[in-house]
């Protein structure tokens, strides 16, 4: 069995070397001339503005996961539907079932306002939102 | 057996998803101040789940293509795991750290964990093996961490995720290498191509073998994984400090007893036969120290803390080293002295741990300052915090004597090699003496005796009384518990 790890001993080492000789080669052939705009981070040919090391609104992973729900729920509804006439009622109920999940979690967020991007709505809050008990907006 | 013929055996499961969903959207229509209404919610469904459980079909299958498995074993470790959530459950209404919080989620989370548990204790593949422990982790995670205001609670959430996330990780890489080297996730599949294995591959196995013990032993809190156990159980509500202790490990020493009989050995030993290891890796040997160091260094460290929480935790460790005790033996009596054991333990930890709910609740602290003098100011929470102390130590008449009686019995009766884990199982009993009575002796032989009794709340005194009863009992009559036991040793076995 060393004899089987010895060919990954090798393919780790080739790789190293293969990454390591362009980077050499482009190191002696390749003309340095730094500029100011050349050492800038590239930001899609925006002018890079501040640093990235500044933070961000909590509410970003808050919608990102709510939005990763979702999005795995249209990948499952994909191929559900490509198959749906051969399986009939029982996979519109399956999906059915699936759906009611899904949006008991919709309902949820929606609840703990967790979809106003600024948190007023709240209902019966916790800890520093205790007070900020609001009325129900209709 | 296919997916749509499988619902039919899956109904306790079924009744789980429901009351999770039907919590959350209860929790959805009512104030903050009426939140304990969710909890009725889980218990009732959870009675209603006990009683799908207990009218199951007898019968021993596997359900959705060789996912999981139904059978008595798979059994006994659901009735359990939905004892110690009807206990939580009902204490965690009278938990004063809880107050502040809402208490919708943390009712429907628990109610997460108990399906988690349910899949641990019934998985037959890796990958089920993986998403259940996964389910467990995460929902312990977060009620690890439900005191947002409390720094001690975010502390043991966070560091519970960064342990859980590593050993996990881990035991995913072992599990992959153990799918490398015989092509199936299939518990079944796997022991047969292990018996096929040539010795060359042996390496690789001890090298997944531990990699997956990593995970197993992270959930039983086992030596050396055991090291989020004191911060996570310090930090965490006290409710679901006893919870953690008891349920997950139940489920985790249903994991590690079906993996290691299914897939290590020949599984002879479930149907009562001489049973064989599969391999030459020397597994019994690893899990006998891993067992010996587990209990010593759990003992040792307990005698040292100062909050009668933390030494609880330790005790717990040592408790999770007297079962893997058993392990090593590969006979159907050391399944059976593990499975007592947990009953045994499930009552005595959790009623100990209820003790400290009621003391914080009257003193606000959880060190063995504050338990000076309380045997003569609370006589009732005196009287049963001996009691589990006892049981804990492991002293009769009581439960604890019991489950290490069996324990240390199947080690004897397992030939002279394993002589020596009894051995130090003694030692270490005696020493755990030590640490237990001191909590009786500051109870009852320090501080001044005070002139007004104090009586914990009804329903506080009810629990405890639930808890203590029955580790009196057991330690007399303990033949109920070692019938159940008897009729839900059987396992499905794949014949192939």
């Amino acid at each position: 069995m060393y004899r089987d790890f010895g060919t990954v001993l090798v393919a780790v080492i080739l790789g190293i070397v293969m990454v390591a000789i362009p980077l050499l080669i482009q190191k002696l052939i390749a003309p340095s001339k730094k500029s100011k705009d050349k050492l800038q981070t590239y930001e899609c040919g925006e002018e890079a503005e501040g640093s990235a090391w500044l933070q961000f609104n909590i509410r970003f992973y808050v919608i990102a996961l709510i939005f990763l729900i979702f999005d795995v729920e249209i990948v499952f509804l994909f191929p559900w539907a490509v198959v749906f006439k051969e399986l009939g009622l029982l996979a519109l109920i399956e999906m059915g079932i699936f759906l009611i999940i899904l949006i008991a979690g919709l309902a949820y967020v929606w609840v703990k306002a967790d979809l106003d991007w600024v948190k007023r709505n709240v209902r019966y809050g916790t800890g520093r939102y205790q007070d900020v008990r609001m009325e129900k907006t209709t | 057996m296919t997916n749509l013929q499988s619902l039919d055996l899956f109904w306790p499961e079924l009744i789980i998803t429901v009351v999770i969903l039907t919590a959350l959207i209860v929790d959805l229509c009512i104030e903050k101040s009426k939140s304990d209404v969710v909890g009725w919610v889980l218990v009732i469904g959870l009675l209603i789940t006990a009683i799908a459980i207990w009218n199951q079909d007898k019968t021993t299958t596997t359900l959705f293509t060789d996912m999981i498995v139904l059978d008595p074993f798979a059994t006994f470790f659901k009735l359990l795991i939905i004892l110690s959530t009807l206990l939580v459950a009902v204490v965690s209404w009278q938990n004063n750290e809880l107050d502040e919080y809402r208490k919708g989620e943390y009712f429907t989370l628990l109610g997460i964990l108990v399906l988690g548990l349910f899949l641990m204790a019934s998985s037959i593949d890796l990958i089920m093996v993986y998403i259940s422990i996964e389910v467990v982790s995460i929902m312990s995670f977060i009620l690890a961490g439900y005191l947002k205001l409390d720094t001690r609670s975010n502390e043991a959430g966070l560091k519970y995720v960064v342990y859980g996330a590593f050993s996990s990780g881990i035991m995913l890489f072992g599990l992959s290498i153990l799918f490398g080297l015989t092509g199936s996730t299939n518990y079944f599949i796997i022991q047969k191509s292990l018996a096929g294995l040539d010795g060359s591959a042996s390496a690789a196995l001890v090298m997944a073998l531990l990699m997956i013990l990593a995970g197993f032993g992270y959930k039983i809190s086992a030596v050396p994984f055991h090291f989020w156990t004191p911060d996570v159980y310090e930090g965490a509500p006290t409710t679901i400090t006893a919870y953690l202790s008891v349920a997950p490990k139940a489920a985790g020493f249903a994991i590690i007893i079906r993996f290691f009989h299914q897939v290590f050995a020949d599984g002879g030993a479930l149907a009562d036969a001489e049973s064989l290891s599969m391999t030459d890796v020397p597994w019994p040997e690893i899990i006998g120290i891993l067992a010996v160091a587990t209990m010593t260094l759990g003992n040792l460290v307990a005698i040292q803390q100062e909050s009668i929480k933390r030494m609880l935790a330790y005790s717990s460790v040592a408790h999770a080293g007297y079962m893997m005790l058993a392990l090593p033996v590969l006979s159907i009596q050391t399944v059976y002295a593990i499975m007592v054991y947990l009953v045994m333990y499930l009552f005595m930890n959790l009623g100990a741990f209820f003790v400290v709910i009621t003391v914080k609740n009257k003193t606000g602290g959880e060190t063995f300052d504050d338990y000076r003098g309380l045997g003569w100011e609370m006589p009732f929470i005196g009287v049963v915090m001996t009691l589990f102390m006892l049981s804990l130590t492991g002293l009769p008449p009581t439960a604890g004597f019991i489950g290490k009686f069996y324990i240390f019995s199947a080690l004897i009766s397992g030939g002279s090699q394993y002589y020596w884990l009894a051995i130090v199982g003694g030692i270490n009993s005696v020493i755990s003496l030590y640490y237990y009575f001191h909590v009786v002796k500051v109870m009852f032989l320090e501080g001044e005796r005070k002139e007004t009794l104090v009586q914990p709340p009804e329903v506080m005194s009810g629990v405890l009384l639930a808890t203590a009863i029955p580790v009196f009992l057991f330690g007399i009559y303990w033949n109920p518990v070692v019938n159940w036991v008897q009729n839900s040793l059987i396992f499905y076995v794949q014949t192939m």
